[in-house]
Formats: structure tokens, sequence, C-alpha cells
């Protein structure tokens, strides 16, 4: 038979049953979309968790004083609690074979003031490891150094937001500010980094010198977090309960609870990684349902085809078609009105994304391979709920076809 | 060419059998003129649909130059169609919303190769029986008599040895009657076989043999026209 003839037939009878063909596309179209929407924000949710681990670092664990109970997803501190040291810190590097690097941090909101302007934000006091371990970045000026850390030094690195409202966008570097009381000098600015998962601005904030902040500026004794790096993902479990059990004997807590929160990477991303799949399973679920509903469209259309297009058929087996033209060409169809459906799908599917990322903050990724994965789905809806029309339309005697009402 | 051993069909309905033929033998020559005649429901159209390969007899047996039909397969039965026979029939059957060029291309689609030439001898076709300005008009936007003239020239397309033709007037005013049956002259002229079923004397009487069917038997008809 000849393939390209028969395509062009098959359009011919498309094109005749104008508005049948166009609800059945449209169908299809809808079902497509879903696809490739759920594609892509599957793949922004896989971004986000990149992000995630990017920004903490790799093979990270936290230790918070205190606990730290998980509110609507997001992290919540409970009180304020002064048993934790740096002396932990130096601690748990000391004794546990499988870390890399500590950096503990204490934090406060604190009253920051730039000739006439002035804003709180949070002042976060971090050893040089942080920059390291948390993947900090300096845009302009410098970093400080551990003799800066060691000597208390009044050095202040300042995030892209305190660019913005307090020094007005200016380059800040070289500048004194005043946070509280004390004089600093910004030495540098953070790159940008965004939102953390837990909603909070990581580029409206102040990096000073950890020791600074907790002899000059706080008066205090104790940090709030330990951010720990393990040499291999691996290992992540086993530092995890050394560092409880050197933690438990410093603090000396005998059969009293844990005055501290151990937070495991891989248990943080597992959790996302968990929601990510959730989203998935129920965007992909209604995809499924849709491409079904585009199939049995097929389907119906085929069918009520088949029965109304009998006198074709038997005419078509008068003048030679053997009974697989006649599936073959039923098969074509059906392949069209998918194909057609899932182009239109693809259209629609990418304009789709992209308002849901415009307008509903969703992260999500167009990709070219969620409009492969939609046209490649609906090419097999096609061709699965166009198998049974077509091979009952072949299955039709001549006679009976040309006999046919 | 076309031999028939003994035909029988019978439609079973329910606990009711209906015996259309009862055993018809007949045979019909290369490049005969031969009308099928009998009042309705006499098995005038089952008998030329199992003629042409298009229903099977319940027993008997069909062959054509020689061959035993009942022995091919599905395949070879499509082939047989699409090489040997053509095809008119009462209602036209014409694909509606197709031009008329596309309807006489159609069992070019289902033939061995696709000619290089396939429009062209599909104008031709339509100008053999005087269509050659209507070709590109839709099918329903043609008459009657024009829609009958395109499923003559479909069954033209593939050089058929023969013409099965089912009441191909019965639709039709005197006027276009008498045009199609000029054709149909003309083809027998030509060397092709016509078979043509009818209940219509008129029409009969074209042919150079009458097949009378009555009472599921068959017999030679005294009105034969042997010098036509």
């Amino acid at each position: 038979m000849k393939l390209t003839k028969t395509i062009t037939l098959s359009f011919k009878i498309l094109t005749a049953h104008r508005l049948r063909t166009s609800l059945c596309i449209s169908s299809m179209a809808v079902g497509v979309a879903a696809v490739i929407v759920m594609v892509s924000m599957g793949r922004g949710a896989q971004k986000r968790i990149m992000d995630m681990i990017h920004n903490m670092g790799t093979n990270l664990i936290v230790v918070n004083a205190g606990h730290v109970t998980l509110v609507g997803g997001r992290e919540k501190q409970s009180a304020i609690v002064t048993t934790l040291r740096t002396g932990d810190a130096d601690a748990i590097m000391d004794h546990c074979a499988s870390v890399e690097e500590v950096a503990p941090e204490t934090s406060r909101k604190m009253n920051v003031r730039w000739e006439s302007e002035n804003l709180m934000t949070n002042i976060i006091g971090v050893t040089p490891a942080a920059f390291r371990i948390r993947n900090i970045e300096i845009e302009m000026g410098r970093n400080f150094d551990s003799v800066e850390n060691d000597t208390a030094g009044r050095a202040a690195i300042v995030g892209s937001v305190i660019v913005e409202k307090l020094f007005n966008g200016e380059d800040p570097v070289g500048h004194q500010i005043r946070i509280g009381l004390a004089p600093f000098e910004v030495v540098g600015v953070m790159k940008a980094r965004g939102v953390d998962a837990n909603g909070v601005d990581r580029d409206d904030r102040i990096l000073i010198p950890l020791n600074t902040a907790i002899r000059r500026l706080m008066r205090i004794t104790y940090v709030q977090k330990i951010h720990i790096q393990v040499a291999s993902s691996r290992q992540l479990q086993r530092a995890e309960a050394e560092i409880r059990q050197l933690l438990r004997e410093r603090h000396r807590l005998r059969d009293k609870p844990d005055d501290f929160t151990i937070q495991n990477q891989a248990t943080l991303i597992q959790t996302e990684r968990e929601s990510a799949r959730t989203l998935t399973l129920l965007v992909g679920s209604v995809a499924a349902l849709s491409l079904l509903v585009g199939g049995i469209g097929i389907l119906a259309v085929m069918l009520t085809a088949c029965r109304e297009r009998r006198k074709e058929i038997g005419l078509r087996r008068a003048v030679g078609a053997r009974r697989r033209d006649i599936r073959t060409q039923f098969l074509l169809e059906s392949l069209i009105i998918a194909g057609l459906g899932g182009l239109f799908g693809a259209a629609l599917g990418v304009f789709s994304t992209f308002l849901a990322s415009a307008l509903g903050g969703w992260t999500v990724i167009e990709s070219w391979d969620a409009i492969g994965v939609g046209l490649m789905l609906s090419t097999v809806v096609g061709l699965v709920f166009g198998i049974f029309p077509a091979s009952k339309a072949s299955a039709l005697e001549p006679i009976e076809a040309l006999r046919a009402e | 060419m076309i031999k028939t051993v003994n035909i029988e069909k019978t439609y079973v309905k329910g606990s009711v059998s209906t015996h259309v033929l009862r055993g018809i033998t007949l045979s019909i020559d290369q490049g005969e003129y031969v009308a099928i005649m009998g009042t309705s429901g006499t098995g005038k159209t089952t008998l030329m649909n199992i003629l042409g390969c298009l229903d099977k007899p319940t027993s008997g047996k069909l062959e054509l130059d020689g061959v035993d039909v009942y022995k091919l397969n599905d395949d070879a039965l499509s082939a047989l169609r699409n090489k040997k026979f053509g095809f008119v029939f009462q209602q036209f059957f014409l694909l509606e919303r197709t031009t008329a060029l596309d309807n006489v291309l159609l069992p070019f689609i289902y033939a061995d190769r696709y000619p290089a030439d396939a429009i062209e001898l599909a104008k031709k076709s339509l100008a053999s029986v005087g269509l050659e300005y209507r070709i590109e008009y839709l099918a329903s936007e043609l008459s009657g008599g024009q829609q009958q003239r395109v499923a003559i020239a479909r069954a033209l397309i593939n050089d058929p040895d023969v013409i099965l033709a089912d009441e191909p007037t019965g639709n039709l005013d005197s006027r276009s009657t008498d045009e199609i049956l000029e054709i149909f002259s003309r083809l027998h002229k030509e060397g092709r076989t016509m078979v043509v079923v009818t209940h219509d004397q008129a029409v009969a009487r074209y042919a150079q043999r009458i097949l009378e069917l009555k009472d599921g038997q068959v017999r030679e008809s005294s009105v034969a026209n042997p010098q036509k």
C-alpha cells in the first residue's frame, strides 16, 4: 500500500469531520499539556533540592542548641539554650574522625546604621570555615580570615538586600557602619543567594567574625548552631551518632534528654524529596487521567467512525483493500489525531508551565524532553486506543459493510 | 473465464433459513455481455457479489480463469478484486466529500504499484466517460448520472477484465440510463467482459445473453440478443 497516499487520504477524511476531529484533538492536547506541566514541575522540584544542597553545603550535619521543631515545614527554635559552646565545636573537630570542618555560628537581630539610614537585620557571627562549608561566595571586596576572627576584628560582610536598603545600591566596601553601638568596616558583599527552605532571605543579613559577635557585640558565651561537614555522605549517619555521644558527655546529660538537636542533611533532603515526589505523583495522576480521557475520546470517535463509515470500508474492500490496509488507515487516523493533539498540547503545556511559574511562583523548568515525553505518550495513547477500532473495522466482511445502512 | 458449479446460498436468521440460491451452475466467457435478470428478491445481487468475490456462497465452487477462488486467502481475494474486477453499484458508493479525481484514484492505492502517471490515467479514465470538466468537483456536487460515470471511471482505472454492475441505472433518469448503457456497449466492444444485474428489460436488451434467475435457479432466457 502507498503510505503517503493513505496518509493524505486520512487527512482528507479527518478534515471532512472537522468538529469531531477538533474536539478529539483538544481533549488529547489537554492530556499532553498536563504531562508537560507535570514533567516541568517535577524538574523544578528537583532543581529546588539541588539548590538546597548547594546552598547548604554538601555532606552536612547541623547541631542546633535546644529543640528545633518543624512547624508547617519550617524550622522553629524554642527558647534560648546556652549550653552549646565554641568548645563543643572544637571537640567535635578533634574527636570525630569523619568530620572535616566545623563552623559554629550565632545570630541576633540588631539595629544597623550607616550615615542617616538605619535598619534591623540579622547579624550572624561565623568563622571563616562557614564560607567553605556553606558555599557562601563573595561578590565584591574580601572575606575575613581566621586572624580577624581570633582577634575579634571589626569586619562586616553584607548581603545584597543590605546594599539595596542601607546603602541605596552604592558600593558599601570600605564604609563604616554601626551595629548596635559598635563601629564596623564593611569589607565585602556576599553573592545573592535568595530565600532558603525555611523562607528566610539569605541576602538580608550581615556576617561578622564569630568571636567579635560573642565577645564584643552580644557578650554571650554560647553559640546557636554548629555546621559540620563530613568527608562523605556515607559517613553522615555514623558521624551523627559520634557527635551525639560526644555532646552528651560534654554536657553531662547522663539520663537527661538531649539539649541540642542534630539534623542530618541526608534526612532533610529526604524529607524535601518526599514532598517533591508527592507533588509529582499528584500532578502525574491528573496528567495520566487527562491522557486517558483523551484516549477514550479517540476510542469513541474511531468506533463511531467505524460504524458510520461501514459503506466506505466496504467500498475500499471492493476495490482491493486488504484487511490490513483498512487497519492501517484507521490506525493512522488515530495517530494523526493523537499526534496533532500532542503538538497542540505541547504548545499549551509550554504556555501553562510559563503561567505556573509566572503567577504561581512555582519553580518549573521547561525542557525539550518534557515536550518529547508528552509527544511520545500521545502517540502511545493514539496507538493503544486506535488498535481496537482499527481491528474492528478491518474485521468487517466486504459485503456486510456494503450492505450497511 | 467465470465458471460456477452448484453454488448455493442460504441465509439463516434465527430458526428461519432462506435458500436464495439453489445450485447455480453457469459460465461466462471472456468478452461476453451478460445480463442477469429476475424480480426482486430472487438473489441477483447475491449472485453478483459471489461472482465478484465480495461474498462467499454456503457451498459450491467458483473458478476464475481456471483458478479455484475459494482456495485463495483473504489478501489474494482483495488483489483479485483490485485487478480483475471493476464494480459499479446501484448506489454509486463514492467517497462523498472527495473529488471525482480522488475517487477514481482509489483503486490505485490498493494496487501493487502506484503508477507514476496515476493522475494522468485517472483524468483519461474520467474523460472516457465524458467527465473531463468535472475532475475537481466533489462527488456530492455531481448529479446522479455523473456520479455513476465517476464510479465507472473508477471501475476502469485498473484496466479490469470484468465489469460487474449491480442495477447500475436503478437510481437514474432515462437520459442518464442511456448514457451509462452507451458506455457499457462501448466497453464491451473494446473487449471487456460485462456482467450486468438488472430487473429492467430495457437494460438487459443491450446484453448478448440473458440469464434468468427464478426460485434460486438460473436458466438461459429466450430473449437473448446474440447479434449485439
